[in-house]
C-alpha cells in the first residue's frame, strides 16, 4: 500500500525575488506502506526540501502530496493532522530543545496531539527508553546533556508521537563514528520493532547501507534514481557523476572481482564483507 | 514567511547608485530625508516623490521588490491617512453627518502624508537595498569618526553594529527553522487568542536565545583568538574614495534643496 506520494512536486523558493530557486522539479514519489527508505543526494540536491512537504510543512509550488490517497494540503486540518502522521525531525534538532526537563521536551508532541497525561507519560517512557535515554535523565535539563544525549532527546520528542511515518533528516550529522552507528542502529531497530515507514535523509551511502532498504537518490531537485539498494549501487559510474559514490567495502569487492575472485557483488557493510570472506574462504576458494 | 521581509535586505548590484560612496550615499539619503520633511506644497513633494521613484528605477532594483517592502506599512499608510481625514478639521467641510465631519484640508493633508511616507519608505530602504551592510557600517565609523576626539569609541560601536546586522539574516532563517521544527511536533503557531499565541512563541524563543548565546560565546572566541582588540588603529581592505559619482549626487540633492526651497516660498503651503 502506498502511504505517501508526490505527485508532479514542484517547489520554488523566494518566488518573485531576484533569488528565486528551483528546490524541486516534477518529483514523482511513491513510499510503500513499511518502507525502510534513505533520500540521498548531493548538498543543495532538495533533499531537505521534499521531506517538509510531507508533513505540510512546505506546501508544492506544484503538484501535490498524498497521504493515503489524500491530498495533505486541503485544507489547515489535512495539512496539521499529517504533522502527526508524519513525523519528521529535523537536521540539527538538538537545537530545538526548549523545555525545563527532558521529560517536558519529550512529552511537547504528545501533548499537542491531546494526548490524556496518563497515554502521554506511557510514551515519553516508551520513547526515552528506546533511544536509550536513563530514567534519572528524565528529570534533567536539556540544556546540560552532551550534543549526542540532546540529539536522542529530540529523535525522542518525535518518537513518542508515534507516527506512522517517521522522517528524519541527516539523524547522524556531526556525531562521531561511534554516535552516528548507534543513532543509525537505533532507527534501524525501530523499524524492525515497530514495522512503520521509515525515511531518512543523508548524504553517506556508508551510513545508509547499514539500515536502508530502498534508496531514492536526489541530484538538483529531481529524482535521478529510486530502487533497492542492488539497483542503485550497481549504477556507481552515473553515482559519481552526481558527486555521490558507493560505499568503500562494496568498491573493494568489485575491485577484488576484477582479479577473478567470484565474490558476491552486493556487499555494502563491513558486517556482510566479514560474512562473505569467511563463506568464501570455507569454500576453500582462491585467486587465480 | 518570515523570510520573505525585505526591508533592510541588500541586493547586489553594479548600478550607479550601488557604486556611490557609502558616505556619500549616506548624506545623500540624508538629506533626501530631511528634504521631504521641508516640503509644504504638492509642487514640492511631487519633485521628492519623482526623484525616489528615479532613483529606485536608476538603482535597477525591481519595483516589485521594494512594492513588497512597503507590505508591511500600508496599514500604517492607511491608518495616518484615516485618521488625517476624520480628525483634521481645516479648510471647508465636504460632508458631515453627526459628528463626523470631513473636510477638504483634512483630505489635502492625508494624501499628503500617505506620499510623504510613501517617499520615506522608497528612500531609506533604498540604502539598504544597495549597500550591504558591512559597508555601511564602514560608511557610518568614518562619518562620525570626528567623534573619537571626545572619547566615543566609535570604531567599537561599529564593529558591534556590522555584528548585529551580520546576524540579523542568521537569526530570521534560525527563527524559520525552529518554526518549522515546533510545528513538526505539533505546534500551534496560528490559531487561538492572544495568550495562547504569545504561549506559543515559548518554544521559538527559547531555543533562539540558547544559541544566540552560544553564538555570540563562539564568535567572542574567534575574535580573541585573532587578537582582535577594538582600540587599536585597524587599518581597511576597502578604502573609500570619492568619485565623480559622489560630487554628481552632492550636486544633484545640492539643486533639489534648492527647488524644494523656491517652490514652498512662491506656492502656497498646503500644511
Ligand atoms: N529557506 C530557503 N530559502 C531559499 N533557498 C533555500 C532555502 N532552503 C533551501 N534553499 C535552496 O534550495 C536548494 C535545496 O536545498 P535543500 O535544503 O533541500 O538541500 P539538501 O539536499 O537538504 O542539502 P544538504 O545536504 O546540504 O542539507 C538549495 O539550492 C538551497 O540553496
Ligand atoms: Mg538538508
Amino acid at each position: 500500500m502506498t502511504v505517501l506520494e508526490a505527485e508532479n512536486v514542484s517547489y520554488k523558493y523566494s518566488v518573485g525575488t531576484p533569488f528565486q530557486i528551483t528546490a524541486l522539479d516534477r518529483v514523482n514519489v511513491k513510499v510503500e506502506q513499511g518502507d525502510m527508505l534513505a533520500v540521498i543526494g548531493h548538498t543543495g540536491s532538495g533533499k531537505s526540501t521534499l521531506i517538509q512537504h510531507f508533513n505540510a510543512l512546505l506546501k508544492p509550488t506544484e503538484g501535490r502530496i498524498l497521504l493515503y490517497g489524500k491530498d495533505i494540503n486541503e485544507s489547515r486540518e489535512t495539512a496539521h493532522n499529517a504533522r502527526f502522521k508524519v513525523g519528521l525531525c529535523f537536521q540539527y534538532p538538538e537545537y530545538q530543545l526548549f523545555e525545563s526537563t527532558v521529560y517536558k521536551d519529550i512529552s511537547f508532541g504528545p501533548a499537542n496531539m491531546g494526548l490524556s497525561s496518563s497515554e502521554t507519560d506511557e510514551r515519553v517512557r516508551r520513547a526515552a527508553d528506546f533511544v536509550g535515554l536513563s530514567e534519572n535523565m528524565l528529570g534533567k535539563s536539556p540544556f546540560d546533556l552532551s550534543g549526542g544525549e540532546k540529539r536522542r532527546v529530540a529523535i525522542a520528542g518525535v518518537m513518542a508521537m508515534e507516527p506512522e511515518v517517521l522522517i528524519m533528516d541527516e539523524p547522524a550529522a556531526g556525531l562521531d563514528p561511534r554516535g552516528r552507528r548507534s543513532i543509525l542502529e537505533l532507527i534501524g531497530n525501530y523499524r524492525k520493532k515497530t514495522g512503520r515507514t521509515v525515511i531518512i535523509v543523508s548524504h553517506s551511502m556508508e551510513d545508509v547501507a547499514g539500515v536502508a532498504e530502498k534508496i531514492l537518490v536526489l541530484n538538483r531537485g529531481s529524482v535521478a534514481m529510486h530502487g533497492s539498494l542492488d539497483e542503485v549501487f550497481s549504477r556507481s559510474d552515473e553515482l559519481r557523476g552526481m558527486g555521490l559514490d558507493i560505499p568503500q567495502i562494496t568498491r573493494i569487492f568489485s575491485e577484488l572481482n576484477k582479479y577473478g575472485f567470484g565474490l558476491k557483488k552486493n556487499v555494502y557493510t563491513v558486517e556482510q564483507a566479514k560474512d562473505e570472506i569467511l563463506r568464501y574462504l570455507h569454500k576453500g576458494g582462491n585467486a587465480k | 514567511m518570515i523570510k520573505d521581509i525585505t526591508i533592510g535586505q541588500y541586493f547586489p548590484g553594479n548600478s550607479f547608485i550601488h557604486r556611490l560612496d557609502p558616505r556619500a550615499k549616506l548624506i545623500v539619503t540624508f538629506a533626501a530625508l530631511v528634504e521631504i520633511f521641508l516640503c509644504k506644497n504638492f509642487l514640492s513633494l511631487a519633485l521628492i516623490f519623482i526623484f525616489s521613484v528615479f532613483s529606485i528605477l536608476f538603482s535597477k532594483i525591481s519595483f516589485k521588490v521594494v512594492l513588497k517592502g512597503l507590505k508591511m506599512i500600508y496599514f500604517l499608510i492607511f491608518f495616518t491617512a484615516l485618521l488625517q481625514i476624520f480628525y483634521n478639521e481645516k479648510g471647508n467641510i465636504l460632508f458631515e453627518w453627526r459628528k463626523i465631519k470631513i473636510t477638504d484640508g483634512g483630505v489635502y493633508t492625508a494624501i499628503f502624508m500617505a506620499v510623504r511616507i510613501i517617499s520615506l519608505i522608497f528612500i531609506s530602504s533604498l540604502l539598504t537595498y544597495t549597500t550591504s551592510p558591512t559597508t555601511l557600517t564602514d560608511g557610518i565609523e568614518r562619518l562620525l569618526s570626528p567623534l573619537k576626539k571626545i572619547k566615543i569609541p566609535v570604531d567599537t560601536l561599529a564593529m558591534m553594529m556590522t555584528i548585529a546586522l551580520r546576524f540579523i539574516p542568521t537569526l530570521i532563517e534560525e527563527i524559520d527553522k525552529i518554526m518549522n521544527a515546533q510545528k513538526a511536533r505539533g505546534a500551534d503557531l496560528d490559531t487561538g487568542g492572544v495568550l495562547k499565541r504569545a504561549k506559543a512563541l515559548i518554544p521559538i524563543f527559547i531555543p533562539l536565545f540558547v544559541n544566540s548565546f552560544r553564538r555570540a560565546y563562539e564568535l567572542a572566541f574567534a575574535m580573541e583568538c585573532r587578537c582582535y582588540n577594538g582600540s587599536n588603529h585597524r587599518t581597511r581592505m576597502k578604502i573609500m574614495k570619492f568619485t565623480w559619482r559622489d560630487i554628481a549626487a552632492f550636486i544633484f540633492i545640492g539643486m533639489m534643496l534648492a527647488a524644494i526651497i523656491l517652490l514652498n516660498h512662491f506656492f502656497g503651503a498646503v500644511i
